[in-house]
């Protein structure tokens, strides 16, 4: 008489053999060690991370390479007793001054020199420019930092489960992005202190909006694709498809829409003071600083040129760098 | 990128081609202002431009001589009775450009419709020109217009009356406020409209609007054939161009688009470096004075330390005025030594300037440093606290040279008074007057101009509890001075007024209620040609009726 | 489709109701003054806000605001353009911003579009870094000093457009502010583009088209900038509404009466002007609405696949 044998449980064990299952030469070299690999052997990427370094090295350190404060007005008084202000003066590096001026510089304003100029009230543009850029890149860096993690998370998660959720969350995206900044920063004002925090939160109510949006795009694109589909039917959880499985391939655009949100946020901190909501004076930004540069730009024309081009030389380190981290984080197959 | 660069010409020329023969008659003046024309009417424009704009459209009883003077314009002439109390006018033969005649009537409606609508300068009717019946009409207490104390008798005869006499009465009429409409014209629009187009605004005087929507950048008005005294003007038309910055303004005239511009700062001293912009640089006074504002109040700058004296002195003392002008407002304003401004009111007795010695209280404000220290040493040792820290309010949508100014402040400052700290805080200007009219500010930048030629326009506020004392300083003393100038002893003999206001004046340096900083100045760039435009610090700034090209 | 599709112009019409009350509200506690005045007494005050209704409960006053406003008036100033109707100032003021703003987005995503795919074509040759250096620029400078720069050189220096905005030369005088505005948007379409078709010409699909020997023109249109698309497309929408609601300094240089300057002006001129800024407010909130529903019926239009909704029961 045959027998239906009917399995239980336990009999079937894990081999302790788990090297059979595991790749020793993918596996020896972790992710992160692979994504820097890849990274620093891309020469532009390299000379990307180099300026950026450059630059934050200056913003940390350059305003107190010389005698002068930020905020210091350089003047002295001659013999009437009058006031003589160090305003107004172009760039004291040579080649420069010859093409603004049209002439070799003259005697320096005492002792001192120069490098970028002064600005209108006769205060060094040097330390103000890489003060400013302290200041700048603060902001920048503490808002996108905020706004990728939020807006990311938003926009992927509204993308991913679409239908219900999706409405409501494209909803609140709709009003908190209608209502026009300038009234949210004033309401705001009123209730926090004016300064640089309040120049933060400012930025990360409304820039956020912009990532989430890109992500959610990327999301709809993705979610509909073979590897999805095929990591929902192995049993993967949602958070596991998100965060692990789509966000990777959609980093791309995500590092494009950050870099692009470095001079917003400069130039939007600038745009605040209209509302008189900003950094206090006598400190100052990078979009400040080429504000001020503006309201003079035919007369005083080397005073926009220093904050504009620190900002310029940032956006292609990060430019560079961008490139290399989207080469990198997702390696084509060429590339192994 | 060839077809790119293909695609860009054929637009760049197919733009060429649309290119309409719309040149501009050269015989306009091309003008800057400084912001837009905010209204064109009477009752509610309350800027200099819009003000500006209006004169250049309707003439008033009185109109500005060169030099500021009030003379005669539809008024040919007035009588006052022997109290003071009367004004008659009899009015010239002069036509609204849809050809109806002006008449007294028009004076009665345009006043009645002022004192109704109870807008920012009604006070023009009730404080200031103490016509009876006005007080009661903008307060809201009184609603029968009829009340008001002005009448028609005939068509060329209007007839004011007053509360009490107000010398310079007549120097009033050539402000806007006090400039007919047409009743007639008026009620045929609908509501809302008046003043918002050429087709929609009635002109009586030197031009006629030509082009002007509400919100425009640009407008223009024409010469009226039909003005009374269309001989003295010389003008085919004038074209308005708002402009945003005074570095624009300076290319723009540089360009010939403009032939009036206005300057600061910077564009200053570049226009001085430059041989022939120099030539075209014309200094005139603006009237306004700027000065800082010290909150007296327990609740602000640390319980109330702004209400000891000496530290107002102290913080008074401590200012370079002269280097405030010289290094960065720049157009020429002047450092101001007294509460009320110089070069608006003159004696019309002596002719003098009210404020003609600027050194007259010279022991209670100037830059002295050393000074500057004993008042904060005194200051100290009465308050009992050796550091103070105050915010210092400021716009920023009200010059560029504000901010500068503001921070050369705060250099100086702290730089003679050691233990005192001023923050800047900048705001719009609306929260600035906001944040002074409710009391809720430690120190405030601010600035006024005066509305009429007498050094009261100043020394009223800061009688107590005015709405514009916002230092809420009180002095029985000086109360008094006030009063007996206005309504009291010396209402009569225009000497003894004089010398009250020098005394009230005194009182108010010796406390520093406020600290006076500079009298604003402008910086008019003037193409070589253009001749005969008045500047006026009070009123109308820039009157062309005598303007050649 | 159509369900969908007005079921989402409903969603989107209660939204913009909710943006309407919440920003009702908001701008009453704005600092500031509604009638700014160093002149009229706390009387003359209190009156003017009591003739435009501001003491009574917030409710009656927004339905009362929202009656009128379905009749098209939106009050008239109370620190901005006093006397005219709101409805006349803005009217002007739009036809400006969206026709400069307008041929600011032709402009920005065409020649942006061209820029991308001309740099990811060849892409680490000499065009592709000239792209990114291009765009680099376009965001680190900002509009009004391309303005600036334009008017200098072709207004001033070589006298050919006008040097301020003329009304009256609409198209001609339009050039410069369209052309310095548009800058911004050209340089992140250009990026944006690049990047995306440098994605896609990597990915699978396009290797096995391009192993089924299709190149050149029709691989990049039928696949490429397709699937390329979408992205940019949401990149796009919102430069859309900021193009179009104008640009404050550009607008102040070059005196164009429009939707930028009058928003600042409305906000932090004089006063706060309520009845301004809530008619502006909702003006750039339906824009944005309707543009982000523009996007998302796109979506499905780009790629069909794409399905907001979660089971595909709506789509």
């Amino acid at each position: 008489m045959e027998k239906t044998y009917t399995p239980v449980k336990e009999d079937f064990t894990l081999l302790d053999r788990q090297d059979l299952y595991t790749d020793k030469n993918f596996a020896s070299q972790s992710y992160w060690k692979g994504v820097a690999i890849h990274f620093f052997k891309n020469r532009r990427a390299v000379i990307g991370l180099v300026i950026v370094l450059l630059i934050i090295l200056f913003a940390a350190i350059g305003s107190s390479l010389n005698e002068f404060g930020y905020r210091d007005i350089v003047q002295y008084r001659n013999e009437n007793n009058k006031r003589v202000v160090a305003k107004g003066i172009a760039p004291q590096i040579p080649a420069l001054h010859k093409l603004f001026t049209g002439e070799e510089p003259e005697g320096n304003f005492g002792s001192y020199t120069f490098l970028f100029g002064t600005d209108d009230l006769g205060r060094d543009l040097w330390t103000r420019t890489w003060y400013g850029a302290r200041v700048s890149l603060l902001i920048a860096f503490v808002t996108i930092i905020i706004d990728m993690i939020i807006g990311m998370s938003y926009g992927l998660i509204s993308g991913y489960f679409g239908g219900m959720t999706d409405n409501i969350m494209q909803r609140v995206v709709e009003v908190a992005n209608s209502v026009p900044r300038l009234v949210i920063v004033s309401v705001l004002a009123i209730f926090m202190p004016k300064g640089i925090w309040l120049v933060i939160i400012a930025l990360l109510l409304t820039e956020w909006i912009g990532m989430s949006k890109i992500a959610r795009a990327e999301m709809l694109k993705t979610k509909e694709q073979e590897y999805v589909l095929a990591s929902r039917t192995l049993g993967a959880r949602n958070g596991h498809i998100i965060f692990r499985e789509i966000l990777p391939n959609t980093i791309g655009p995500i590092i494009t829409q950050v870099m692009f949100s470095i001079p917003t946020a400069i130039f939007t901190e600038a745009f605040l003071s209209f509302v008189g909501v900003g950094i206090a004076l006598p400190m100052c930004s990078v979009g400040t600083l080429i504000e001020d540069g503006f309201n003079n730009i035919t007369t005083l024309p080397y005073q926009i040129l220093p904050p504009i081009i620190v900002l310029a030389l940032l956006m292609l380190g990060f430019n560079f760098i961008g490139d290399g981290l989207r080469e990198a984080l997702a390696p084509k197959l060429e590339d192994m | 990128m060839k077809k790119l660069t293909a695609i860009l010409l054929s637009i760049m020329m197919l733009l060429a081609c649309v290119v309409t023969a719309s040149a501009d008659d050269a015989s306009y003046l091309g003008v800057m202002l400084g912001t837009n024309v905010m209204s064109l009417d009477t009752n509610l424009a309350t800027d200099g431009d819009s003000f500006e704009v209006i004169a250049d459209c309707i003439d008033g009883l009185m109109q500005m001589d060169k030099d500021g003077a009030a003379v005669p314009a539809l008024a040919e002439s007035y009588d006052v009775s022997d109290d003071g109390l009367t004004y008659t006018f009899h009015l010239r033969d002069a036509k609204w450009n849809n050809g109806t005649p002006v008449t007294a009537n028009d004076f009665v409606f345009a006043w009645r419709r002022i004192a109704k609508e109870a807008g920012e300068y009604a006070y023009m009717l009730d404080e200031i020109g103490n016509i009876k019946g006005a007080a009661e009409i903008i307060s809201g207490s009184e609603a029968d217009l009829t009340t008001l104390a002005v009448s028609a008798p005939d068509d060329k005869t209007f007839v004011v009356e007053l509360n009490v006499p107000v010398s310079f009465f007549p120097s009033l009429m050539y402000f806007p406020t006090f400039y007919p409409i047409n009743e007639e014209f008026y009620n045929s629009l609908a509501d809302g409209t008046y003043g918002t187009s050429p087709e929609t605004f009635l002109s009586n005087g030197a031009f006629v609007l030509e082009s002007y929507t509400p919100g425009t950048a640009n407008l223009s008005v024409k010469k009226n054939p039909d003005y009374w005294d269309a001989d003295r003007v010389k003008l085919a038309g004038i074209n308005y161009q708002v402009v945003g910055s005074s570095d624009n303004a300076l290319t723009a005239f540089r360009n010939k688009t403009l032939d009036v511009v206005m300057v600061s700062g910077n564009q200053v001293d570049a226009a001085k470096k430059d041989a022939t912009l120099a030539e075209n640089l014309k200094v005139t006074g603006a009237g306004y004075m700027w000065y800082l504002s010290f909150s007296q109040t327990e609740k602000n700058a640390e319980g109330g330390m702004l209400a000891n004296a000496n530290l107002r002195l102290a913080i008074s003392n401590a200012i370079d005025r002269e280097n405030l002008v010289d290094n960065y407002v720049m157009d020429g304003s002047l450092a101001t030594y007294t509460a009320v401004p110089p070069q608006f009111a003159a004696s019309s007795t002596t002719g003098d300037d009210f404020s003609a010695n600027q050194d007259a209280f010279i022991d209670y404000v100037g830059y002295n440093p050393e000074k500057a220290a004993e008042y904060l040493e005194a200051a100290k040792a009465e308050l009992g606290k050796d550091s103070f820290s105050f915010t210092m309010i400021y716009g920023n949508n009200e010059g560029d040279e504000v901010q500068k100014v503001a921070q050369a402040i705060k250099e100086d400052v702290e730089d003679a008074l050691p233990g005192v700290e001023i923050n800047l805080q900048s705001m719009t200007k609306a929260e600035r007057l906001d944040k002074m009219q409710n009391d809720n500010y430690d120190i405030a930048l601010t600035r006024w101009g005066p509305d009429y030629a007498d050094p009261m326009t100043y020394l009223g506020m800061w009688v107590t509890n005015n709405s514009n004392n916002y230092g809420f300083w009180s002095n029985a003393e000086f109360d008094q001075l006030i009063a007996d100038c206005t309504t009291g002893a010396y209402i009569s003999d225009y000497d003894a007024r004089w010398e009250a206001m020098f005394k009230a004046e005194r009182i108010v340096m010796q406390e520093a209620v406020i600290a006076p900083l500079y009298t604003k100045a402008n910086a008019n760039l003037i193409t070589a040609g253009v001749e005969g435009i008045d500047f006026h610090p009070v009123a109308l700034n820039r009157v062309y009726k005598d303007t050649t090209k | 489709m159509i369900k969908y599709t007005l079921k989402r112009i409903g969603m989107a019409l209660l939204t913009l109701l909710i943006i309407t009350f919440l920003l009702f509200v908001l701008v009453r506690i704005m600092p500031g003054n509604p009638f700014p005045s160093e002149r009229m007494s706390a009387e003359q005050i209190q009156n003017k806000r009591a003739e435009m209704g501001l003491d009574d409960p917030i409710l009656t006053q927004f339905i009362r605001y929202m009656g009128n406003v379905l009749h098209g008036d939106f009050g008239k100033g109370t620190s901005l353009y006093y006397g005219a109707p709101i409805s006349t100032v803005l009217s002007t003021a739009i036809s400006n911003s969206f026709r400069i703003g307008g041929i600011a987005v032709l402009l920005g995503s065409l020649v942006g579009l061209l820029l991308g795919i001309t740099a990811a074509l060849n892409r680490g040759k000499f065009l592709d870094g000239f792209c990114t250096v291009f765009s680099i620029l376009g965001v680190c400078v900002p509009s009004y000093v391309f303005l600036i720069f334009l008017q200098y050189t072709f207004s001033f220096k070589i006298p050919f457009f006008p040097y301020f905005f003329d009304a009256n030369r609409f198209l001609f005088s339009s050039v410069i502010p369209s052309v310095s505005l548009s800058l911004f948007t050209m340089s992140t379409i250009a990026r944006f583009t690049r990047n995306e078709m440098v994605d896609v010409f990597d990915s699978d699909y396009v290797r096995l088209a391009e192993s089924k020997g299709m190149y050149g023109r029709n691989l990049v249109m039928k696949h490429v900038l397709r699937n390329a698309l979408i992205p940019i497309v949401t990149v796009l929408a919102p430069l859309i509404v900021d193009l179009l609601t104008g640009a404050l300094v550009v607008e102040k240089i070059y005196g164009i009466n429009g939707i930028g300057k009058l928003m600042v002006d409305a906000i932090a001129g004089e006063g706060i002007d309520y009845n301004y800024v809530l008619a502006l407010g909702i003006l750039y909130s339906a824009l944005y609405i309707g543009i982000m529903l523009v996007v998302d019926l796109l979506y499905g239009v780009l790629d069909p696949r794409i399905r907001v909704s979660a089971k595909g029961k709506e789509a």
